[in-house]
């Protein structure tokens, strides 16, 4: 009897509730401030609408930006694609496994997603420097005569940016991966389809939902990355959120940063609605 | 039976929802409204530093003392220079002095948010003793740095260093990889950039930014890297990614202290400024300006200058310097007429416009 009521007052209370404090939270320390940001910078710009205007041209015409633009959006690409091409073999393996094996990989991908991104970018500085692991070793070896320049360019922030994003596209394709059926594969093998063929034609399609969500979280969070490319990059490997940085800390130039990171958050935004209608259809058709 | 479940959970449900929202906007008032007024006015003083291996030294050096002098507590806070510009903006000044690079502290002092310093009630410091050029109405030096030419010794040793940045700029008859400083650390190397292309030293300022530009594009090729902060450029140097490079002679001086094969040419070296201002609205004002006192007198000068690497602003703590170091941080007489002063003005001035050519001559590499 008295389960029964506990059970009933558990199913009357609207668990939508439960939602509050993050909302609060949320509302207070990233809406309003926001918003805060966006009001007082273009206020203080003093001009009003005209000087707004004229702002946003620039971040429309500058060509710094415009090829900032390009370069964040070209190395988040590849960043995704790189992860995706590490991460979907992993997923895979993990999707597989039981016991102790399961254990170890989860722990491969989870335990460096708890370590500082800072602490993550100076370890691969170690690697792949001058005097790093890797050239020392093709030095010793006499595979090279001179250091291979490994550090300070694309390729060092794609290793490092991939490195940092891949455990997101992990556990997205992985959680997608645990929900297929595997009778289904069966079926396939039991009607005479090949390994190649079964992967090709059932399993992969069967992950595709996964794929596009776990890369377009990766892709997203790429173009808002900073850390990283500032300590690993070449110098012309500026990203956007480096042009932000420097406009809010340097020239104090704080409307130009407020239109440049509202053009951040629009994309952003954009990007995580195309995610939100995947994780949907996913969802209507799982 | 059902019904009357429901009709309590409901009442529950409302009751709580109503608790929860007041308690939950205490809790994210809370914050807010403790951090005020929590201590009595001027038994502490709220500073803004650099952080790092910097303060553990000064904590040593300046902060117990002058609490066991003053029992004034020192309380060390980062904050950078947005975050300072934000607080006063916002009219919710949490700091009472701020110990940063002058260029800040121009930027402050043009929004009217910095205290004339009252030089006439110093007692730890005589105002007089303090060299001009780093005694202002609203910011009084801190110390003296400079950025030099670092180079490798295992890459070039003594003999055959580059003397000047003349040599740095010659990667034929130096060659090596490179860095120089990026628009993000600050400013950009024009000045090393013009007077590698023959600019003497003391005609730099007003600086012709595209000669410097087109001369930085010269030398290009042969940077490795352009350093964002101080902590990078060290690495940098330490682990000999970069055979030669401008950088920060405290930085390089700890770390030969520290055992790296690494040493200062200081020929042509540019001199900067760490310094004190102290918001007008400062809520420990008189604490405040004690604590700049005490740290601009010849004692505290030179024991904590010598620590650093770093040139006093007073010119009595060279009376008291150690001998070993003395040679060896700028505005000593051994290194007079070998360098020249960073023009603040100019670059607070200027870095919108510097910024802006740098964000696309950096995209064309």
């Amino acid at each position: 009897m008295a389960s029964i009521r506990d059970a009933d007052r558990v199913s009357d209370f609207d668990p939508a509730w439960l939602i509050l404090p993050l909302a609060l939270m949320l509302v207070s320390m990233f809406l309003l401030p926001i918003a805060w940001f966006f009001v007082r910078t273009l206020q203080d710009s003093g001009e009003g609408f005209a000087e707004i205007v004229d702002t946003i041209w620039t971040v429309l015409t500058s060509p710094a930006i415009r090829g900032s633009i390009v370069i964040t959006n070209w190395i988040a690409l590849v960043v995704t694609l790189v992860a995706l091409l590490l991460a979907y073999p992993i997923a895979y393996m993990m999707a597989r496994s039981r016991g102790v094996a399961f254990t170890l990989l989860v722990m491969c991908v989870v335990l460096p997603y708890f370590t500082s991104v800072i602490v993550r970018t100076y370890s691969w500085m170690v690697i792949l420097g001058r005097q790093g692991l890797i050239n020392s070793l093709l030095l010793w070896t006499g595979i090279v005569d001179e250091p291979v320049a490994m550090m300070y360019n694309t390729f060092a922030v794609v290793v490092g940016m991939a490195y940092v994003l891949l455990p997101y596209l992990v556990l997205t394709l992985y959680a997608t991966m645990k929900g297929i059926d595997p009778s289904l594969l069966r079926a396939a093998r039991g009607l005479g389809a090949g390994g190649f063929y079964i992967f090709r034609r059932v399993y992969l399609p069967l992950t595709l939902h996964g794929v596009f969500s776990g890369c377009l979280i990766v892709f997203i969070l790429a173009i808002g990355f900073f850390i990283t490319p500032a300590l690993m990059g070449g110098p012309s490997d500026v990203m956007i959120a480096m042009l932000i940085e420097r406009e809010v800390e340097l020239t104090l130039n704080w409307p130009l940063a407020a239109i440049m990171s509202l053009f951040l958050l629009v994309v952003t935004l954009v990007l995580y609605s195309i995610y939100y209608r995947f994780a949907n259809i996913e969802r209507m058709m799982g | 039976m059902t019904r009357n479940t429901t009709k309590t959970a409901a009442n529950t449900s409302g009751l709580g929802r109503r608790t929860f929202l007041a308690t939950s906007g205490a809790a994210i008032a809370a914050p807010y409204v403790f951090t005020r007024r929590a201590t009595a006015q001027n038994s502490e003083v709220v500073v803004r530093t650099p952080g790092g291996a910097y303060d553990d030294i000064r904590r040593e050096v300046i902060y117990q003392p002058f609490e066991e002098k003053t029992g004034i507590r020192v309380v060390p806070v980062a904050a950078t220079a947005a975050k300072l510009l934000a607080m006063f903006k916002a009219g919710h000044v949490e700091l009472d002095v701020i110990d940063t690079g002058d260029d800040p502290l121009i930027q402050l002092d043009k929004l009217d948010a910095l205290l004339e310093l009252p030089y006439d009630s110093f007692e730890y410091t005589d105002p007089a003793d303090i060299i001009p050029t780093y005694k202002r109405s609203y910011l009084v030096g801190n110390f003296v740095y400079a950025q030099v030419l670092g180079y490798s010794t295992k890459a070039f040793p003594s003999g055959d260093e580059p003397q000047s940045w003349g040599d740095f700029w010659d990667a034929a008859a130096f060659p090596g990889a490179r860095m120089l400083a990026d628009m993000a650390s600050g400013s950009p190397n024009l000045e090393f950039a013009l007077i590698a292309d023959g600019v003497p030293m003391d005609q730099l300022y007003p600086l012709d930014i595209d000669r410097a530009f087109a001369s930085l594009s010269r030398i290009r090729p042969a940077i490795t890297k352009f350093w964002d902060t101080g902590a990078l450029a060290t690495q940098m140097m330490a682990d000999h990614e970069v055979d030669m490079g401008s950088i920060w002679h405290t930085r390089v001086a700890n770390a030969i202290d520290n055992g790296a094969e690494l040493a200062i040419q200081w020929n042509q070296h540019m001199g900067q400024v760490q310094a004190y201002s102290i918001f007008k609205d400062a809520r420990n004002l008189d604490a405040a300006v004690k604590f700049v006192d005490f740290c601009t007198s010849p004692e505290i000068q030179s024991v904590f200058c010598a620590r650093w690497n770093a040139g006093p602003v007073n010119k009595k703590a060279f009376d008291t310097f150690p001998a070993d170091k003395i040679d060896k941080v700028p505005g000593s007489p051994a290194l007079e007429g070998m360098g020249f002063a960073l023009d603040a003005e100019w670059w607070a001035e200027n870095r919108p416009k510097v910024s802006e050519v740098w964000s696309k001559w950096i995209l064309q590499g």
